[in-house]
């Protein structure tokens, strides 16, 4: 039973939240409202959905918001000349970013979030190479054209809710239906079993890392196509409330347990605090401050201490 | 076969001592190739001048390295106390001016923010770089908030000579430097704090075993980097004049580059507050000589992305390690 209430404790959350938000501002009771915070908080999920994989094999990925970034500089450089191609283009660009700070991490055997943090200053160099150090302008005709799948309505529902919805979907049936996923997870439990059992942990972690690089180039793209331009720095900001909608979900930072509804329940979690902040008249500059205590206390909440000998 | 083993140890360990000041070295000699101008006395004191604040930060970050934690909060420390001692001075939003005496103010709200890393970290059992991850965050948020996002300018001459003040021909911020690298440098080398920090970064649990106060001294260790970041804050906003969020933009990057450059291992243990301003000195010389060589300032982050990759893989005794997370 206490388990029970553990696991939906986010969820329970969230509806409190919810319920204490609409109860301040009866307005917020609306489907239609409903509907579009859930649709601004896509481009958060989204970027955190990938690192999800990461931290459920105890690791970490710092490089997130840095991909996003570069991922719309390359879209907002390319849609011009490439088209539709320049999506893929920015996506292949955040995983090789990804892979990278795997390879860093796996291979030379350093810490993710150093090997992350470094490679996050090599991709945010890259994207002021790529922009020119300036923010580029998407043309209207253009985002019409090739974007139109990211922002606007089908059938009443925001496209971004369609897009968080089919990636939701694809990452779950990923992580809980899948030998891929069935690995994630056994590394976060005990990583060194995996590998008595014979099995290619470095492989499993170059895709979990590629993975969250795609995804938050993907996150990138979105938000540049909500915005209408790319910029070096378009995903500032983003790190510490995707990796504390990840935490606040209840995946824990030691690994092994977690899932991608969990992000997005998080997500929103973090997308409603910051609301009620707002309609507190906390200013969004002090919404940060609450932000970084809630990741401390989530982190504190949801660690398996058990796990670790001695906390560094 | 033993002497052999024995002796590739010994010439590996020479090598990691002094594997750093050979790369310093070799970085003068290519960069003065490339432009003689870097040989001026006037470039040397640009030199001692831009590495005054990464030394003071790097003595705070060195100590908590050491244990085999990390500090992620520098950026959110620089900023939150850079901003009050502009408020606190002579300025263009509040009607404070207590002068010098800001400087110690900042520095001690430094040292609580270090405190409160140290005391969550331990006492909620929360890895140091997801604990000074969100406290560094809060800093930032403190920073802007208390500014609503606007920018402090200062009007106090005096306060600013902390920095722009010149003693023997040296700008003072280099001789504050100085300083905080003997006061450093004597906590590691001469106090009980010191030794603790190296015993809890070789092996914590020995170190408990053998009645080391793990605890206490690891929130002391966040505590004296805090008041090196409250000084480098103080610091930063003597240079520029002003205080706001940005003015501690890229400082982590750079101090934990150099830290971990001047061959202060990650795992802990190995390496002390002289590797670090070696390290330090590596990094300000190739900024200072990739501008000299007219290449993009942006590129400098990439850089010094790839030379953290490089130093850290050069300097981790990966034999140790049986799983990397």
């Amino acid at each position: 039973m206490k388990a029970q209430i553990q696991t939906y404790l986010p969820v329970i959350f969230l509806a409190v939240l919810v319920l204490l938000v609409g109860a301040y501002d009866p307005t917020f009771f609306s489907i239609n409202n409903f509907l579009q915070v859930t649709a601004d908080t896509m481009t958060l999920f989204l970027m955190a959905a990938g690192v999800t994989f990461v931290i459920m094999i105890g690791g970490i990925d710092l490089s997130i918001q840095a991909v996003a970034s570069m991922a719309s500089c390359i879209l907002a450089a390319y849609l011009a000349r490439l088209g539709i191609l320049a999506i893929p283009l920015a996506v292949l660009g955040g995983a090789i970013a990804g892979l990278a700070g795997a390879i860093v991490s796996t291979k030379l055997r350093i810490p993710s979030f150093i090997a992350t943090l470094a490679v996050s200053g090599v991709v945010l160099s890259a994207g002021y190479w790529f922009s020119d150090t300036r923010s580029i302008n998407i043309p209207p005709d253009l985002s019409a054209r090739y974007l139109s799948w990211a922002v606007g309505e089908t059938l009443g529902i925001p496209h971004e809710l369609w897009v968080g919805f089919i990636v939701m979907i694809l990452l779950s049936i990923l992580l809980q239906l899948t030998p891929f996923g069935r690995l994630i997870r056994g590394i976060g439990a005990q990583e060194q079993a995996v590998i008595a059992s014979g099995i290619n942990v470095d492989r499993i972690k170059l895709a979990a890392y590629t993975l969250s690089g795609a995804l938050a180039a993907l996150a990138g793209v979105v938000m540049a196509a909500r915005l209408g331009s790319g910029s070096p720095t378009l995903a500032n900001e983003f790190l510490l409330p995707a990796i504390a909608s990840i935490i606040v979900g209840g995946t824990a930072i030691t690994g092994g347990v977690g899932s991608v509804w969990r992000t997005f329940v998080g997500a929103l979690i973090v997308q409603v605090v910051r609301i009620g902040m707002t309609f507190m008249g906390v200013s969004v500059f002090a919404q940060q401050i609450v932000f970084g205590f809630i990741l401390v206390a989530a982190v504190a909440v949801t660690m398996d201490r058990s796990k670790l000998l001695v906390v560094k | 076969m033993q002497a052999k083993a024995a002796s590739t140890g010994w010439y590996m360990e020479q090598w990691r001592r002094w594997a750093p000041l050979a790369v310093l070295a070799a970085l003068c000699v290519l960069v003065s190739l490339f432009n003689p101008n870097f040989l001026t006395v006037g470039n040397f004191v640009r030199l001692l001048n831009s590495a005054a604040i990464p030394v003071v930060l790097c003595m705070g970050a060195t100590f908590i390295i050491l244990m085999g934690s990390i500090d992620l909060s520098v950026e959110g420390v620089v900023a939150m106390t850079a901003v009050v001692a502009s408020l606190l001075v002579a300025n263009d939003i509040t009607s404070y001016s207590i002068g010098l005496a800001a400087a110690p103010v900042a520095i001690l709200i430094g040292g609580a923010m270090g405190f409160l890393n140290g005391f969550v970290h331990v006492r909620l059992k929360t890895p140091s770089f997801m604990t000074t991850l969100g406290i560094g965050f809060a800093g930032l948020g403190i920073a802007t908030a208390v500014l609503g996002g606007l920018t402090v300018r200062i009007a106090d001459p005096v306060f600013r000579s902390l920095s722009l003040g010149r003693f023997l021909g040296i700008p003072m911020a280099v001789w504050i430097a100085l300083a905080a690298f003997l006061v450093a440098l004597t906590i590691q080398q001469r106090t009980r704090i010191g030794r603790w920090i190296y015993a809890i970064g070789t092996d914590e649990v020995t170190a408990r075993h053998a009645g080391i106060p793990v605890d206490r001294t690891r929130i002391l260790a966040f505590v004296l980097a805090g008041l090196f970041y409250g000084l480098g804050g103080v610091l930063a906003a003597a240079q520029f004049g002003q205080g706001h969020a940005l003015i501690s933009q890229g400082r982590l990057f750079t101090t934990i580059t150099a830290v971990v450059v001047g061959g202060t291992a990650l795992s802990g243990g190995v390496g002390s507050v002289v590797n670090s301003v070696i390290g330090v000195f590596i990094v300000v010389v190739l900024a200072n000589g990739m501008v000299l060589m007219g290449i993009e300032p942006y590129v400098q982050q990439g850089v010094q992305g790839l030379l953290i990759i490089a130093a850290v893989s050069l300097a981790l005794d990966r034999s140790s390690l049986a799983v990397v997370k």
